[in-house]
């Protein structure tokens, strides 16, 4: 069962130069116990579609089906069963934590509520500071807050937008050894947008790439980071330039020229990029220098949205 | 609707009461302000003429109370929750705009009675002036007409600060004061010049006052200026209602209750 569906998404915001295309006729879905990860770079529209799909943003069109139900029309039982979580946005800042707490708790009509943040407080270790105002904690504490909060009323469908900024590496662990864990038990549906590649990689099952409010890519984790696996190569020459790009040409390999500077892509070392340094040994052209390079993100959705040009 | 969001947010707007000096500050000590100034001069002024021109200029400061705190607080404990970015989760939550608004009404409503209870212990030490001396019916008569107008205007300020941020927060500080002079709280209407009467005739607070006056000299009071009053609070209201939530949607459509800073 799809626990979202997504058709024709359309969201353009007003900017100071025209129109910004936040999301550029998305279509999606979900399923019920998926760790569904979105990635992309900033602006890539993430949390644009976080919000369209947590009820704070409008879309200029499209339809949204969660739990199967017209969004627009069971929002509010929707929203009960669902909650968000973001590192950029703190509850009230002047109540404490456990006042927070128990304002949401009672919002999403949460039953025996003061066992459930006693709960969650400490699994997320917050205890100390139940009776801290909000303003009086450190960023990442404010996020474990916003966390805790977001799993008061044990959601079906939880969002968590870039939910582990500014959390030290040690608690960024612990929060997702626990989503995992609250996955396996619950079978709730996580949508989990980042742009740390490697997080996305432990947790999520599935991933979208979204770059300029497009899909670019969809599909299995395992088989999409495979290809991040590219490398870049960029080979220095002071001369023999010409050669050496004719030698690429015959190989079929796509480059870039930058200042005396090669730069292409490869997915295997060992069956690719050996034996074409080979051939450069073999007709004598030399070069001054080589680097190796893993893909950024960035790089790589640059590189992904040229293809998709093409 | 559901009782027990408006009661989540009851607890919301009290312990943003208890945290901040300036929510319990406003409550006591600007009325408290209030009837010591007044009060005072109008004793000293008391001296010149004939009627009990102290109860009439009490009986005002004790009634302004209900439109001031109440149109004032829904705006306030909305802005509260704008400066901390808190409605960014509170609109993700099922809270509906209407549970949002009675909430509102009701911390509005409530702190009201308070300032009116301290305010009345007050004037009756001070002065010995007997809030009990206003005949009940009248009273509630007017404290509803002056909530239903006064949470007019905080849905209508509470739209502003939807539509242009919390940069207009210096409304939900100002606007009633703009209203006060037109208002006839401590003057009769005939007593104003022809053009502000005109203004002052349109304003439903106006017939509450002038029917207060009435009623604790004694007089005949004109039910059918009260009747004008309480349609027009309600119309108001309505109107008010459907600003606000044309103006959420306004910010939902443009993304303004989660934009990136
Ligand atoms: N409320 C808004 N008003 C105007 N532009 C916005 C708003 N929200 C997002 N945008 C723009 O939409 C694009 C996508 O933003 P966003 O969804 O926040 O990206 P991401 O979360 O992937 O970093 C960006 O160009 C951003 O500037
Ligand atoms: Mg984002």
């Amino acid at each position: 069962m799809n626990v979202i569906e997504v058709k024709n998404l359309v969201k353009t915001f007003p900017s100071k130069n025209g129109k910004v295309k936040a999301i550029d006729n998305i279509s999606l879905s979900i399923k019920k116990g998926e760790i569904f990860g979105l990635l992309g770079v900033n602006g890539a529209g993430k949390s644009t579609l976080t919000n369209i799909l947590t009820g704070l943003t409008l879309p200029d069109s499209g339809t949204i089906k969660i739990f199967g139900k017209d969004f627009l029309i069971h929002e509010e039982e929707i929203k009960t069963r669902s909650n968000i979580a973001t590192a950029y946005y703190d509850l009230n800042r002047s109540l404490t934590v456990r006042e927070n707490l128990i304002v949401y708790a009672k919002l999403y009509g949460v039953q025996n509520y003061q066992k459930k943040i006693q709960e969650l407080t400490e699994k997320f270790m917050l205890t100390s500071h139940l009776r801290t105002p909000i303003k009086f904690l450190s960023s990442g504490e404010r996020t474990r807050t916003v966390l805790v909060k977001s799993l008061l009323n044990d959601p079906e469908l939880l969002f968590l937008d870039e939910c582990t900024v500014g959390l030290d590496p040690d608690m960024a662990e612990i929060v997702r050894d626990y989503l995992l864990q609250y996955n396996k038990e619950t079978g709730c549906t996580i949508v989990f947008t980042s742009h740390y590649m490697q997080e996305v990689e432990r947790l999520c099952q599935r991933i979208a790439f979204l770059y300029q409010g497009k899909i670019i890519k969809i599909g299995n984790a395992q088989s999409l980071l495979k290809e991040l696996n590219l490398q870049r190569v960029s080979l220095h020459f002071s001369n023999n330039i010409e050669e050496a790009k004719k030698l690429l040409h015959r190989e079929n390999i796509p480059f870039d020229e930058n200042n005396g500077i090669l730069v292409f892509w490869v997915k295997n070392r060992e069956k690719i990029l050996y034996p074409l340094l080979e051939k450069f040994v073999k007709y004598k052209i030399v070069f001054d220098d080589i680097h190796l390079n893993k893909p950024t993100l960035e790089e790589y959705f640059i590189k992904k949205s040229r293809e998709n040009k093409r | 609707m559901k009782l027990h969001r408006i009661t989540a947010m009851l607890w919301n707007y009290y312990y943003d009461t208890i945290h901040s000096a300036d929510r319990l500050f406003d409550v006591f000590y600007w009325p408290i302000l209030d009837i010591f100034i007044w009060g005072f001069m109008t004793y000293f002024i008391q001296g010149l003429s004939e009627v009990r021109l102290i109860n009439v200029i009490l009986g005002g400061i004790l009634l302004w109370v209900f439109i001031w705190r109440a149109s004032q607080d829904i705006a306030v404990y909305l802005l509260e929750n704008f400066w901390t970015r808190n409605v960014y989760h509170l609109f993700a939550s099922p809270l509906r705009t209407s549970e949002l608004a009675i909430s509102l009404f009701i911390v509005g409503a409530v702190r009201s009675f308070v300032a009116f209870i301290v305010m009345a212990i007050l004037s009756y030490l001070l002065y010995g002036f007997k809030v009990i001396s206003f005949n009940i019916l009248h009273f509630s008569l007017f404290v509803l007409i002056l909530f239903l107008f006064a949470w007019g205007i905080g849905l209508l300020i509470s739209s502003f600060i939807f539509r242009w941020g919390s940069r207009v927060q210096v409304l939900a500080w100002s606007i009633i004061w703009v209203i006060q002079p037109f208002s006839c709280v401590f003057y009769p209407l005939s007593a104003l010049p022809l053009w502000a009467a005109k203004i002052a005739v349109f304003l439903p607070t106006t017939h509450v006052f002038e029917g207060m006056r009435a009623s604790l000299q004694g007089l005949a009071i004109n039910y059918q200026s009260l009747a004008y009053a309480f349609l027009f609070s309600v119309i108001f209201l309505i109107i008010s209602a459907w600003v606000l939530s044309l103006a959420i949607k306004r910010s939902k459509h443009r993304g303004l209750l989660a934009k990136p800073e």
